[in-house]
């Protein structure tokens, strides 16, 4: 078989693998490159969206974080103030409570004593009358004579006044 | 016993008659660069099957690392992201040159033992030089280059500039050309030894097995691991990397 020389340029060759460098170029550019930087480029996509992810969940839970921390403070406070002003409720009812008790006793203490003073007045009057009555019939007895009630009158209210006084 | 090594078979001469070319000679060469371009397609395509986002397979992880290889030779020796279109380019030249290379391993011979194929990869990469050297500095700025720093320089700075490709092309043949060389001596050799060696044996049997080559099992395997192995390896790696850092320098100015 005819053989080349062994260190030959053959123009056609040359061009050949010109060609075939090229040819080659692009084969492995559109099965070797193409794909897998496609996969490489999905793959760091993928991570870095996980990543965000992951950050936008932290975000959201520093905020509800915040969120309940401010409430539950609130929730504090507003328990502190409910106590203190069913605390000062109370005790202004109580002392309204106590007041009204102290009055309502000092009312009744007044009407007894009230009613104490005119029972004695007229426990006195009714004495004096009788006191009267019997003075009178005595002294009609004694006198034997219808003394006129309106003329003596004075003297004995001056009677039962002593007597008043004297008892 | 005659050893003599010869050039690539011809099988097919297609004439032409253009003048300068000649004729088209489907030769040795052209046959098994197709064949190592359906290797390096094959394996491509069969590493890139049933690509998956997460939890990939061996094979895929095989080609991630490959590509991811690549861009980060090329992009750590030209130092960034300026050359990613080169890529390919580098990788197919990588690419074809080792397979090239090692398919003697098999009994073939190199598409590389044939200086048409360095030649011609050589001139590829000296154009992509030379346009990036007028793209960076314009093509006055590229023609001034060459009278730097004095103009009697002028000569040798066209000479070096033209020793480029020539010595690339020539390295890389040179390498490949001794390995075949070397090797086709060394089997001739320990053939002609395991001979001498079974001659000694007399009678019909000494005739028969000094007819066997027996040394040839072995020995050279052991050499193959240099000559082909290691300076298939090296060569091709060279060629890449020269082209990478001339094209960056091109670039630098």
């Amino acid at each position: 078989m005819e053989t080349q020389q062994l260190v030959t340029l053959v123009p056609w060759t040359f061009i050949a693998q010109i060609l075939n460098l090229f040819i080659q170029m692009y084969l492995i550019k559109r099965f070797l490159f193409k794909p897998i930087n496609e996969v490489l480029e999905k793959r760091r996509q993928l991570a870095d969206k996980e990543i965000q992810e992951a950050r936008t969940a932290k975000e959201e839970a520093d905020t509800m974080k915040t969120q309940y921390e401010t409430d539950i403070a609130n929730a504090h406070a507003k328990a502190t103030e409910i106590v203190q002003s069913a605390q000062k409720e109370a005790q202004i009812k109580a002392d309204t409570l106590i007041q009204e008790a102290e009055s309502q006793v000092a009312g009744m203490k007044a009407r007894a004593e009230a009613d104490i003073a005119q029972e004695r007045k007229k426990a006195i009057n009714e004495v004096k009358d009788e006191i009267g009555g019997l003075a009178m019939d005595i002294a009609g007895k004694v006198v034997e004579k219808e003394i006129r009630e309106e003329d003596h009158r004075k003297l004995i209210d001056e009677f039962i006044q002593n007597v008043g006084e004297a008892s | 016993m005659n050893f003599d090594i010869s050039g690539a078979k011809i099988f097919f001469r297609i004439p032409t008659g253009i003048p300068i070319l000649g004729d088209i000679l489907i030769s040795e060469t052209l046959v098994i660069s197709w064949l190592v371009m359906i290797i390096i397609t094959g394996l491509c395509i069969f590493l890139t099957r049933n690509l998956k986002v997460e939890n990939i397979s061996k094979r895929q992880a095989v080609a991630e690392l490959i590509v991811e290889s690549a861009n980060n030779l090329v992009r750590n020796n030209t130092g960034g992201t300026k050359f990613d279109k080169l890529i390919p380019f580098v990788s197919a030249l990588f690419a074809t040159s080792i397979v090239s290379n090692l398919i003697s391993l098999v009994g073939l011979r190199s598409p590389t033992a044939d200086l048409s194929t360095e030649a011609a990869w050589a001139v590829v990469v000296f154009i992509m030089i030379t346009a990036e050297k007028i793209k960076a500095g314009g093509l006055l700025g590229y023609l001034k280059g060459f009278t730097t720093p004095i103009f009697i320089m002028t000569p040798f700075n066209i000479l070096s500039e033209i020793a480029t490709p020539i010595s690339m092309a020539c390295r890389h043949f040179g390498n490949i050309l001794s390995g075949v060389v070397i090797n086709g001596l060394i089997y001739a050799a320990l053939a002609v030894a395991s001979s001498a060696l079974f001659g000694l044996i007399p009678g019909a049997v000494g005739r028969f097995l000094s007819n066997i080559p027996f040394l040839d099992v072995g020995l050279p395997a052991i050499l193959s691991v240099y000559f082909d192995w290691f300076s298939g390896a090296m060569q091709a790696f060279i060629f890449t990397m020269l082209t990478i850092m001339y094209i960056a320098n091109a670039a630098e100015g």
